[in-house]
């Protein structure tokens, strides 16, 4: 596997489409590339989370604890991201993240992203434009949501 | 000490002076004889007639005659050089054993001063002082008696000459030495003065790079460099201005000398040729007397030298002796003598303060007519905060500091007049900030039970004269390879129980967490026998195997196997699957090794490497083709720096205008060492595939081939089935490296390793290798937690009677630990805490609350406390 690989994976990450290809490159370069085997935990949660993975290859389950034990809450695959608010923000893991299959992914730590946001200032402003645009989204489900229940 | 140099040369090296002497006296007729032959080889034998003559005995033609003489002349020649050979090696020997005796002196007068000196006088001082300070006497000493006498010797054959051929002519040659005389001491006193300044100076600045070098964290933390270096600037320029005054001086004096000795002549060119006009001094007189006095000027030259640089040494010893001749040295006996029984059953009595009273330099050091008793065997505290005098009354009832009135006694007897050798025996001192000294753990441990060697050094070749030369020079006849650690006194037989018994207590004390890791984590310790090795060895294929079976686990750790490929070491790793043996040379240094050079040449594999480089190169040119220099990504790759980087892009520019296969020798070689310093699961530049990973691992072999047994010991193999060196434990264990490409892989490794240990019982060797654990210089590699515990433990293992632990309870979780050691060890023994507050000692026998210097209270904890 070539950095260029890596490359089209991250481009096809909503977070990092309008990035130029020269600054995913070096993304890849200082992410890590991780390998996980069926049933090997991604994250867990409740624990310091402190990197995104971007799936390559294989798939994984999102569990999360309820009083009535784990529940699978969702499912993701290839050129997904699982984990991302953790390389922005301090929050605890809000889900564990089990490989349902045996995984390749790219992780990419919170130290490292943060630098290179720091030392490219475009990168952080596309970021924010994900993010507002999610926040946007976010907010016009809320208002549905409200609304659905009004009526 | 000698208040003056030529007392001390006279007290320590009479009969080696007059022996020189003698030597110096026997040269004259020798060299009187090869002035005299020339003439007679002239004279008697070219031009002279009557032969055969007779020499010695012999009845010799013209020609043997002059053979003859010749060949005496050459012999005498010889003899000459000889004697000035025995002459010279025996003077530099003289200069050098007094220059040894001096040092050792020196040094022991430092060991014999007491504490309250050292406020005064900073190692960064005394240092200096001797060492640089005293080196140009041992030259001096050698030439003290020597010199004179033979430059003395040959001025008054000279001179005798001259008085012989006209003695007004001979007065004329000596008038100005009175005003030579009477002038150059007056220069040379303020030249002396000078000196002095600038010896006082130069070791001013000796101690403020000595401070800076040990407080280099506060000048960093404090941005002060701008600081010191004005201050030292200041320093060097009251150096230069001193130094400048003794050249102007010491160059007017030597502008002096030069002018009269060339002012003579002219007296002898007036007076003398007004002489020989008138025809009173016959002109083969007055040449005779010009060469005589041109010789003359030779000796005299050399005598006004050494009278300079005997004012110089002189000056030099004074200020040398003056910081260490001090009055209040302990007495040599304190440090040489042995105990009687008679103290050495004192020392279990009671300790008894009767008014003592102390007075140090600065406010809170005062003692003030201290009176108390400690009943042997009990459990004492002083409590009182810094400034009551505490600190200061505990190094006294260790012996360590005099009170200016009272006393202290230990069943009955002074404890000042006891020698040190049964107080640091006996008495355990642990003091607030304790010292660690450079070396091992295992050697600060033992450090308390080196007082005497306890037997004979074994195999020394070269014993037998060190006694010597060291019974020549005044110094210690004790040799330091000996066995010094007395184990009985720590109530142990061997070494490894006494590595059992201070891991003991390092365990009690809460330390043993700590070697442990460091054991782990420290170098493969040498000493470990082979049965260690073997079981090391053997744990490590255990591991292996049960590793192997389990998919998940062995995902985790990228082991050393000979026929595969190691994604997670450098390149250079996986070629000769080997480190360097020596552990400073870092892995793209190996490009300069010659043994690899030739391999690489010769195996063709050359520019398969520079090609690897060229890869990586271009990869990370464009990469960081945006970033700035200072861009710290790239620091965090551990790979290249961004100059470095810089560098490899013009290499590449070059090569590829030039073309590859014009590559200068010196770019090729860096770009071997990039590609030996990747590491392909790290560094993912896409540069390693299959085909080249396999064409590395099969290099491995024919690299190990290409080596001659002798050469194999310059690299640490990968062997599975022996130790590698300078990896430590753990990594012997695991023989392998974490996968940085799975999540967890360092603390399964961890986890791994600990139940190998654990499985194997392999815990007591992995201390061993903590205690080898190196604590960098004065302990730096330690925190002051650890640090003082280890002191701890170095008291507690010397097994005193008596115990002062100063500041050793400080309110910490590990005070229990602490305080049920101590008590543990000392059962029965006596026992005296300093703490800041009272609390701290609860279960005490008895609490003394000090207060300006006094005790303002004392008696059980619960009535002290309650108050």
């Amino acid at each position: 596997m070539t950095l260029n690989s890596e490359v089209e994976t991250l481009k096809r990450v909503p977070l990092f489409n309008g990035i130029d290809a020269a600054k995913l490159k070096l993304l890849a370069f200082i992410s890590d590339r991780l390998y996980f085997s069926e049933g090997e935990h991604l994250c867990d949660q409740g624990e310091d989370g402190d990197s995104a993975y971007i799936i390559m290859d294989g798939a994984a389950d999102v569990v999360v604890e309820t009083p009535n034990g784990p529940a699978k809450v969702a499912e993701a695959s290839v050129n997904d991201v699982v984990g991302e608010i953790a390389i922005l923000c301090d929050v605890p893991r809000t889900a564990t993240v089990v490989a349902a299959s045996d995984m390749e992914t790219l992780a990419i730590s919170k130290d490292n992203f943060l630098k290179l946001l720091r030392e490219f200032p475009d990168m952080s402003l596309e970021v924010m434009r994900v993010l507002g645009q999610r926040l946007d989204r976010m907010n016009r489900e809320l208002v549905a949501l409200r609304s659905q229940r009004a009526e | 000490m000698e208040k003056s140099l030529f007392r001390f040369v006279w007290r320590y090296s009479r009969r080696q002076q007059l022996t020189l002497f003698l030597i110096t006296l026997l040269s004259f007729p020798i060299l009187y004889v090869t002035l005299e032959l020339p003439k007679l080889i002239v004279n008697d034998a070219i031009s002279g007639e009557n032969f055969p003559r007779d020499f010695f005995g012999l009845e010799l033609g013209q020609i043997d005659y002059l053979l003859a003489l010749c060949f005496s002349f050459l012999g005498l020649v010889v003899l000459n050089n000889a004697v000035k050979y025995v002459l010279n090696v025996y003077r530099g020997l003289v200069g050098e054993r007094m220059l040894r005796r001096l040092r050792f002196e020196l040094y022991r007068r430092v060991l014999l001063f007491r504490l309250p000196r050292f406020r005064k006088l900073s190692s960064g001082e005394i240092i200096p002082m001797i060492t640089a300070e005293v080196e140009p006497l041992g030259g001096f000493i050698g030439d003290a008696v020597a010199l004179p006498a033979f430059q003395g010797g040959q001025l008054l054959v000279y001179l005798t000459f001259i008085f012989v051929q006209d003695p007004f002519l001979g007065a004329a040659a000596i008038t100005f030495y009175p005003i030579q005389g009477y002038i150059i001491p007056k220069l040379q006193k303020r030249v002396n003065m000078l000196n002095k300044e600038r010896v006082k100076n130069v070791r001013r600045i000796a101690d403020r790079v000595g401070e800076s070098v040990q407080g280099i964290t506060e000048i960093h933390a404090n941005d002060t460099t701008q600081w010191h270096l004005a201050e030292l600037a200041d320093r060097l320029h009251a150096n230069f201005k001193i130094r400048f005054a003794v050249f102007r001086r010491k160059y007017l004096i030597k502008f002096i000398n030069n002018f009269i000795n060339q002012l003579t002549p002219f007296f002898f060119y007036s007076i003398g040729g007004y002489l020989v006009i008138k025809g009173d001094v016959s002109f083969g007189a007055l040449v005779a007397v010009l060469a005589a006095y041109k010789d003359l000027a030779g000796p005299w030259k050399e005598l006004l030298t050494y009278y300079q640089q005997q004012a110089d040494v002189r000056v030099k010893y004074q200020a040398v002796i003056e910081n260490f001749d001090v009055p209040d040295l302990y007495d040599l006996k304190r440090i040489t003598d042995l105990p009687t029984d008679e103290m050495r059953d004192a020392v279990k009595g009671e300790i008894k303060a009767e008014s003592i009273s102390y007075t140090g330099d600065a406010a809170g050091q005062e003692l003030n007519g201290l009176s108390f008793a400690i009943e042997p065997g009990s459990t004492v505290s002083f409590s009182g905060e810094d400034g009551t005098g505490r600190t200061e009354l505990m190094a006294m009832l260790s012996g360590l500091l005099s009170p200016d009135s009272g006393k202290v006694t230990l069943g009955g007897l002074a404890l000042d007049d006891m020698p040190e050798s049964l107080i640091g025996q006996r008495l355990a001192y642990i003091g607030v900030a304790p010292q660690i000294f450079s070396g091992t753990i295992r050697s600060n441990l033992r450090y308390g039970l080196r007082h005497r060697p306890v037997a004979d050094p074994n195999d020394l070749d070269d014993l037998a004269e060190r006694l010597r030369e060291a019974s020549l020079t005044g110094n210690t006849q004790y040799v330091v390879e000996a066995l010094w650690e007395d184990y009985p006194a720590a109530g142990v037989e061997t070494s490894g129980e006494l590595d059992l018994r201070a891991v003991e207590l390092l365990d009690q004390v809460g330390l043993g967490d700590d070697i442990y890791q460091m054991g782990l984590r420290s170098r493969f310790p040498e000493d470990l026998d082979d049965d260690i090795r073997a079981k090391i060895v053997s744990a490590r294929q255990r591991l292996y195997d049960h590793v192997s079976a389990d998919k998940v686990l062995a995902s985790k750790i990228a082991f050393w196997v000979p026929d595969a490929f190691n994604p997670m070491a450098t390149l250079a790793e996986n070629l000769f699957f080997a480190t360097s043996s020596d552990r400073s040379m870092s892995i793209g240094m190996l490009s300069e090794n010659t043994r690899i050079r030739e391999f690489l040449n010769a195996s063709g594999t050359r520019p398969f490497l520079v090609e690897i480089g060229m890869a990586v190169a271009e990869a990370l040119t464009e990469l960081f083709a945006e970033l700035d220099a200072e861009s710290s990504l790239l620091d965090s790759l551990n790979l290249v720096t961004a100059e470095e980087l810089q560098e490899y892009k013009q290499l590449l520019t070059r090569a590829e205008t030039d073309g590859v296969e014009k590559m200068p020798r010196d770019d090729s070689r860096r770009f071997v060492s990039l590609a030996f310093r990747l590491i392909p699961a790290r560094h993912r530049l896409g540069v390693m595939n299959e085909e080249r990973a396999e064409r590395i691992v099969a290099l491995r072999q024919a690299f190990r081939d290409s080596l001659s047994d002798e050469e194999k010991t310059d690299f640490a193999f990968f062997d599975r089935d022996g130790v590698h060196p300078s990896f430590s434990i753990a990594e012997n264990l695991i023989f392998g490296m974490p996968r940085a490409d799975r999540r967890g892989s360092q603390e399964t490794v961890n986890k791994l390793v600990a139940e190998a240990i654990e499985r194997d019982d392999l815990k007591p060797y992995v201390m061993q290798a903590g205690l080898d654990f190196d604590v960098g210089v004065m302990g730096g590699a330690l925190s002051v937690g650890q640090k003082r515990k280890i002191a701890l433990v170095r008291a507690l293992l010397k097994a005193p009677d008596i115990i002062v632990a100063d500041e050793v309870l400080q309110g910490g979780r590990d005070d229990e630990a602490v305080l049920n050691t101590v008590s543990g060890a000392m059962k029965g023994k006596t026992i005296i805490f300093g703490v800041n507050r009272p609390e701290l000692t609860q279960g005490v026998d008895t609490i003394f609350v000090m207060e300006g210097g006094r005790i303002k209270a004392s008696g059980v904890p619960a009535d002290v406390l309650s108050s």
